[in-house]
């Protein structure tokens, strides 16, 4: 795989950004394409942005990639972040570094031709683990694959996967294959990773297009060892290591250039580490002492700060604690809202039997009241929602499809009394949707609204403006498995909140005559004479043949159904037997649910009003019987075509299951393989600090590193929550920095979490059989990572997974 | 190893779960209306006053989709077609019967002079109840639309355009009928009539005073007689082809044992006028003729026979005439320069973003697109005033008769003159939208219910926020008084939400817990805004007022502001709720799915004692 790209990348990287242009001549002379949906809504728009609120790229997906993809994406368009990723290393020195700083390496990568081979490449029509994202997707989505001579996805227009293939064939696809620390005089890292691709969003002189973030996903991927397989892997995780690597990373940064002007000016602090310091120094107005400088705008964006807040029933001597976290992990409930869920995070908790509180005061264990309140709100608040719950029955995540209601506008109830602007308002401006049946496979896509484009999809490469409504899509209750899992709010003034509405107006009647429309067009329809059962409009019809002119050389495309329609756009019963004929596998007609797809209104459109007034002459003709016959029948019908979708798909969710049991046996060996490998390398790893078994690993590093960076408060919790698990688990042999660091705060305060942490044996017995080889851990861990029953609500307790996972 | 994913879900769980456990695809047949009575703990709750038992769950068949609408389950969860609008099953209930009012109303009427601050209360009110409408009172139902607390001083909506007056009635018994037949309709907006076989026979069986239920589901909309033994036997059902109705009100001044006027509001934007007893019906709006957005809410104009007001999800607010046809809608510019409306278009300008320039609405005027004083009153609209650019979800009309509350998307509340077409008052939510807003029946408050999660209690004489309620779990969609608990201190009203709860509130003012701060008499806006609300109506101009902007009032912050608990929250239903109303003799909640629950209530304490029961 990775030769591939290397192939790509040695292709791309010959070609300079001039190319862009030419690519740009080239759309423009092929009136075949379409503008799409987006470069509709871009039309007219004025001149680029400077602050690249204005780009609107996919991201290119390497194979379950897309929790990478749509965390990024909801990064960038949180402005106080991307601005802040963007200036970040203040570099004064303008002669040498200015212009280097605006030169990220970006190659453009030949546009695929629409025949589906890239020009360069050769025969790579797309990458095959993007042919497997497909696959994955389609399971998803509920289609199924005919057998015989399926028609591939990505040919179907109107699906996703089309879209895709056209956003990567339209271009210009940015590839970052190579990062450019040394002009931010930082070390490669997640963070000039997400820098280097802000930049290129914001440097490209086009609006849309396709950004292959690969090399930040290969960083990302060396510093984070859970992460460096092709599975599929958890968004809000992804979510929190990006900003815990983006803090140490910029923290290391500052660390580095103190050291490095201490050493050199003698003391005297040089002006670019003044600015370095100030610029970001200056913005923590409440930053909590204790902080390394120059990191001050990752917490102040991101971070908030819990009280937790434990009333011993015995002495009635409360305790207090703040904790900072960086997001909210919130129970959720059948029926529920965010705002009740949120309310139930801060809900009083009995701390009683195997959870009792360790109190100071009376000493011992007794029973304790626990609750915890926001005491500051964060910037920008992200509320992960805990859809994968662990099962005891099943031995595996499930997912939890609750209906749960986000409004588009949010305000915190569980603030405590001295908190500073307890009624802020906070704004709706992304939602992270995971698709899928359960954590181990499925799609992520982000719903973004931008400055003044509204709401986007970014669906991978795919950017697709969508209405405000269809934000609310994702309660978990609809069909189609897609639900909100990570909702990003951010803080706004409630004057704009109003002035926006005053301005969304116009979108907004458009908005509902266009609910009234899908009525009343169907409203018209009610049978025609010439097509009994007018199933018509359930057919995808295809808008333009000329969409299938590029793509000559698809040999099936005579027999897949979408074609029949655009070529045969009237009666379906001729076309029926057919069908069946040219496809023995396909034993549902076509309107089966199984192969429409995006019924696009365009496409649906013309036909529709053509048959309008046949069907008001059958409208006459219609008799009650007539009907009643075809009621039946049609429930006939249905129910065949329900019966054989639900088989296909029950047979292709057993061969999906196969595969993955495949992909796991696979990747376990990979891991144990790289285990062994690591160990053997373990003594001449320069980073590795000399620290008992984990040295080598990312995380419980960077949690000693973190330590100093976030609040030392704040990360000795989240240590803590690790060391307890592996004392549990390995016998209390981890003493290490972090864990010291704890033991620096009152002991009541560790008591409070030690409960917390050790209330749940099944879970240790697993990770304590776990961390004695190596092959079950990888199975194991990943229940474990979102079994929270114990009211564990910190998404960055991860450090007990990790650290339990990789000690051995 | 090999795990079932989970069923896909269905509008209607229940009914899909019942047809996968039958081994069965979802209902694709139609089905008949379920009645049934379980019982357990889960099925009753228990108040101050004692316990409310579920006497029966009638479960209304989810009509299958007409057969030129072969359901698209459009297998990608991301496909951004629009939805059409839809709606949960709500009710209007309507009685016959003149019924003895209950406890509040008695109350307010034997008072001889102790209203005079609260707004509904004209100074020179007089206490005479003499006035033929009294007789249209009702014991069913408590929306504000028909409170007998009407004084004869107010006038009535549009009097004085003598083009409104309704064309001289030479019977009063015998009203005039819509033009078309239902059951031989041949429109393709009407899909199929159903009968009850005995129709005639039930209608002249039944008790008088027994209620009558209108029910809508999916795309069918179901007249029921709730005093019948087999009441699950709709006495008719209209199934439309594809338009779904969202909203229905029958008009309490014209009903009787021969006529019912009913006004549904569809998805469509279309509105049907319906006489059941003759099967006569008439469209509105035709194709959206004067606006294609759907109607979110529709109601009979209180006291008028031929009026009624629809609510189009555009955010404009039209008067209807029953009677009248549909000509193509402009907004006339003299209506909204003229007359008693301020002249808003120069006013406040709005920020470049938006692009409509003088059409564009700032949300704290009124647009009057047509006044009802308009002289061109031959056709429909009768009236449109456009509020906003932002779904109005619900409005109310005042025990009064003068005001009008509209609660929308935006999570504004809005407090309007309907009478002299001007705006007064704009609040916003805590945060998200406004769904479901009501009147106490004494006209002192408003409720609103939304997004928040809360009810909040609103006082439009004060133009204050008295309270917010915390109880329910999810999104609140229905609140209603009980008036039968309600006196002039004390007040009883439910609530239901997304959450699947109802909630029981009790509220009085002096009992308020008012958190540090009292917020209502030290709100310095919410008085000089009760002084200007309390001057328009007194002067016969109002013209002081027309030059002063409708400022919105801010969000107050949770630190000043009451909470309220509720004395009850429990879940009563498997699928969210979305309607509550309550009867003499109990509450009745409806979900999406259909699920119509009646809660008797505790039957040892009569249920005129509306005062012992509020010690809690």
């Amino acid at each position: 795989m990775a030769g591939f790209f290397n192939k790509l990348k040695g292709a791309g990287n010959g070609i300079s950004k001039v190319d862009s242009n030419a690519s740009l001549k080239n759309k423009k002379e092929e009136p075949v394409q379409e503008l799409t949906p987006l470069e509709k809504l871009l039309q007219n728009a004025g001149p680029v942005r400077e602050d690249g609120s204005d780009k609107f790229f996919g991201l290119e997906n390497f194979g379950n990639t897309c929790y990478c993809n749509s965390i990024i994406q909801a990064l960038y368009y949180s402005e106080p972040f991307r601005e802040h990723v963007v200036k970040y290393p203040f570099l004064p020195a303008p002669d040498s570094l200015d212009g280097q700083q605006k030169k990220v390496h970006v190659t453009i990568r030949p546009p695929i031709q629409p025949n589906g081979t890239a020009t360069v490449p050769g025969k790579g029509q797309k990458p095959t683990t993007s042919a497997q994202a497909l696959k994955q997707r389609q399971v998803v989505n509920g289609q199924v694959v005919t057998g015989g001579q399926p028609m591939r996805p990505e040919d179907k227009p109107d699906s996703p996967e089309y879209k895709k293939k056209q956003s990567m064939i339209r271009g210009p696809v940015l590839e970052l294959a190579q990062e450019n620390p040394d002009a931010y005089g930082m070390e490669e890292c997640t963070f000039t990773g997400l820098k280097d691709i802000f930049t290129a969003l914001i440097e490209s002189n086009t609006r849309t297009g396709v950004l292959s973030p690969q090399r930040f996903l290969d960083i990302f991927k060396r510093d984070n060892e859970l992460f460096r397989n092709s599975m599929h892997q958890d968004a809000h995780e992804f979510y929190g290591l990006v900003l815990n690597d983006v803090i140490a990373n910029v923290e290391a940064n500052a660390k580095r250039i103190q050291e490095k002007d201490e050493s050199t000016s003698n003391g005297h602090v040089t002006q670019a580490t003044k600015i370095t310091l100030g610029a970001s120094g200056g913005i923590t107005s409440q930053a909590v002492s204790g902080r390394t400088p120059g990191t001050g705008w990752v917490h102040d964006i991101f971070e908030g700060v819990l009280v937790s807040e434990t009333r011993c029933l015995t002495c009635e001597t409360a305790s207090q604690r703040d904790e900072t976290f960086l997001d909210l992990s919130i129970d959720l409930e059948e029926h529920s809202s965010v705002t009740s869920c949120l309310q139930n995070f801060s809900a009083e908790e009995m701390l009683c039997e195997r959870n009792k509180f360790h109190c100071d005061h009376c000493g011992g264990l007794q029973e304790a009241e626990k609750r915890m309140k926001i005491k500051k709100l964060p910037k920008v608040l992200a509320l992960h929602l805990k859809r994968f719950k662990y099962t005891e029955d099943y031995s595996r995540l499930q997912k939890l499809f609750h209906r749960v209601v986000y409004p588009y506008h949010l305000r915190m109830f569980n603030t405590t009394d001295d908190a500073v602007d307890p009624d802020r308002m906070y704004e709706l401006y992304a939602v992270v949707i995971h698709i899928g049946s359960n954590a181990y496979h499925g799609h992520y896509v982000a719903v973004i609204k931008t400055k003044d484009r509204g709401w986007l999809l970014f669906d991978d490469e795919m950017v697709e403006p969508v209405d405000k409504h269809f934000v609310r899509n994702f309660f978990g209750d609809r069909p189609g498995q897609a639900c909100a899992y990570v909702l990003f709010y951010q803080e706004v003034e409630f004057d704009a909140v109003r002035e926006e509405m005053d301005a969304e107006g116009p979108e907004e009647v458009r908005l509902a005559n266009l609910k009234a429309d899908t009525s009343l067009v169907s409203e018209q329809v009610n049978g025609s004479a010439t097509v009994p059962l007018s199933k018509l409009n359930t057919q995808p019809l295809q808008p333009v043949e000329e969409d299938h002119d590029p793509m000559p050389s698809l040999s099936h495309a005579q027999t897949a159904p979408g074609d029949i329609a655009s070529t045969v756009p009237l009666p379906m019963s001729p076309t029926l037997p057919d069908h069946s004929e040219t496809h023995p596998m396909v034993a549902a007609p076509p309107p089966a649910p199984a192969v429409i797809t995006n019924v696009d209104e365009a496409a649906t459109i013309p036909p529709k009003s053509k048959d309008e007034k046949s069907r008001d002459k059958k409208e006459q003709k219609a008799q009650e019987k007539a009907r009643k016959a075809a009621e039946k029948e049609q429930a006939q019908l249905a129910e065949k075509q329900r019966l054989d979708k639900q088989t296909k798909i029950r047979e292709a969710q057993k061969s999906e299951q196969e595969q993955l049991q495949k992909a796991l046996q696979e990747s376990r060996r990979i891991a144990a393989e790289e285990e062994k490998q690591r160990k053997r390398e373990m003594g001449d790893t320069p980073s590795g600090v000399s620290e008992g078994g984990e040295k080598s690993f990312g995380f419980l590093n960077r949690a000693s590193r973190g330590s100093k960076s976030m609040t030392r408060k704040s990360f000795a919790f989240l240590n803590k929550v690790g060391d307890k698990g592996d004392k549990a688990a390995n016998g209390d042999k981890g003493s290490d920095k972090s864990d010291k660091s704890e033991k620096g705060e009152s002991s009541s305060v560790s008591a409070a979490d030690g409960p917390g942490s050790s209330s749940h044996p099944p879970q240790q017995q697993q990770n304590g059989g776990g961390s004695h080889s190596p092959t079950t851990q990888i199975s194991q861990e990943t229940p474990e990572k979102h079994d929270k029953p114990l009211k564990e609500r910190f998404s960055f307790g991860l450090g007990r997974k990790k650290s339990t996972k990789f000690r051995s | 190893m090999f795990v079932l994913p989970p069923p896909p879900r269905y509008p209607t769980a229940a009914a899909y779960n019942a047809a996968v456990g039958s081994g069965q695809v979802a209902p694709m047949i139609e089905t008949n209306n379920i009645l049934s009575s379980p019982s357990g703990p889960e099925y009753q709750f228990l108040v101050g006053e004692g316990l409310y038992v579920l006497k029966e769950d009638l479960h209304l068949a989810t009509p299958p989709p007409h057969p030129s609408e072969a359901p698209v389950v459009n297998p990608n969860p991301l496909a951004t077609t629009p939805q059409p609008a839809t709606a949960g099953s709500k009710l209007t209930l309507v009685t016959l019967d003149v019924r003895p009012l209950p406890p509040a109303f008695y109350k307010i009427s034997s008072r001889s002079s102790g209203l005079q601050q609260s707004i509904q209360e004209h100074p020179d009110e007089s206490q005479s109840s003499t006035e033929p409408r009294e007789s249209s009172s009702d014991g069913g139902r408590m929306n504000s639309s028909d409170v007998p607390l009407l004084s004869p001083n107010v006038p009535a909506f549009g009097e004085g355009n003598i083009l409104l007056a309704p064309p001289t009635s030479k019977d009063a018994n015998k009203r005039r009928k819509p033009k078309n037949n239902m059951t031989k309709s041949n429109s393709s907006f009407i899909s199929r009539v159903i009968l009850n076989e005995g129709l005639n026979k039930r209608l002249q069986d039944r008790p008088n005073d027994g209620l009558f239920a209108f029910a809508n589901i999916n795309r069918a909309f179901q007249w029921l007689d709730l005093s019948s033994p087999t009441k699950a036997e709709y006495l008719t059902k209209i199934l439309f082809t594809k338009a779904h109705c969202l909203c229905h009100d029958v008009n309490w001044i014209t009903k009787s044992s021969s006529h019912i006027d009913i006004i549904m509001g569809f998805s469509t934007g279309e509105i049907i006028w319906w006489e059941p007893i003759s099967q006569r019906y008439t469209r509105l709006n035709k194709n959206g003729a004067i606006n294609g957005t759907p109607v979110s809410e529709i109601r009979w104009i209180p006291g008028s026979e031929h009026l009624f007001m629809a609510a189009h999800m555009d955010g404009s607010l039209v008067v209807y005439d029953k009677e009248k046809e549909d000509a193509i809608f402009s907004a006339e510019e003299e209506a909204a320069a003229g007359g008693g409306v301020p002249q808003q278009t120069n006013g406040e300008s709005v920020n470049d973003g938006s692009t409509t320039g003088s059409n564009s609405n700032h949300s704290c005027r009124m647009q009057v697109n047509k006044s009802v004083h308009s002289k061109n009153q031959k056709t429909n609209p009768v009236a449109v005033w456009k509020l906003s650019n932002q779904r109005i979800n619900a409005f109310a009309f005042s025990p009064d008769h003068r005001h009008l509350a509209v609660v929308s998307e935006d999570g504004s509340l809005r407090m309007i003159d309907y009478l002299k077409e001007e705006f007064l008052d704009l609040f916003y939510s805590y945060y998200g939208g406004l769904i479901c807003v009501c009147w106490s029946p004494d006209g002192k408050y408003v409720l609103t219910g939304g997004q928040d999660d809360l009810i909040s209690i609103w006082c439009p004489s004060e133009s204050a926020l008295i309270a917010r309620c915390q109880g329910h779990h999810s999104w609140v969609t229905s609140v209603a008084f009980d008036p039968w608990r309600c006196d002039d201190k004390n007040y009883r009203f439910g609530s239901v939400g997304e959450d699947r709860r109802i909630c029981l509130w009790d509220f009085s003012v002096g009992m308020l817990h008012r958190p540090k701060a009292a917020s209502v008499h030290h709100h310095q806006r919410g008085s000089s805004v009760s002084s200007r609300l309390a001057s328009m109506q007194r002067a016969d101009s109002g013209e002081s007022a027309d030059k002063e902007k409708i400022l919105p009032h801010p969000v107050e912050p949770r630190s000043r502001t009451a909470m309220l608990p509720p004395v009850l929250s429990k879940t009563i239903d498997e699928d969210p709720l979305c309607w509550i109303d309550f009867t003499q003799d109990a509450i009745l909640t409806s979900c999406k799915s259909g699920h119509i629950r009646t809660w008797s209530r505790p039957s040892d304490v009569s249920p005129q004692g509306g005062e012992d029961g509020d010690s809690r």
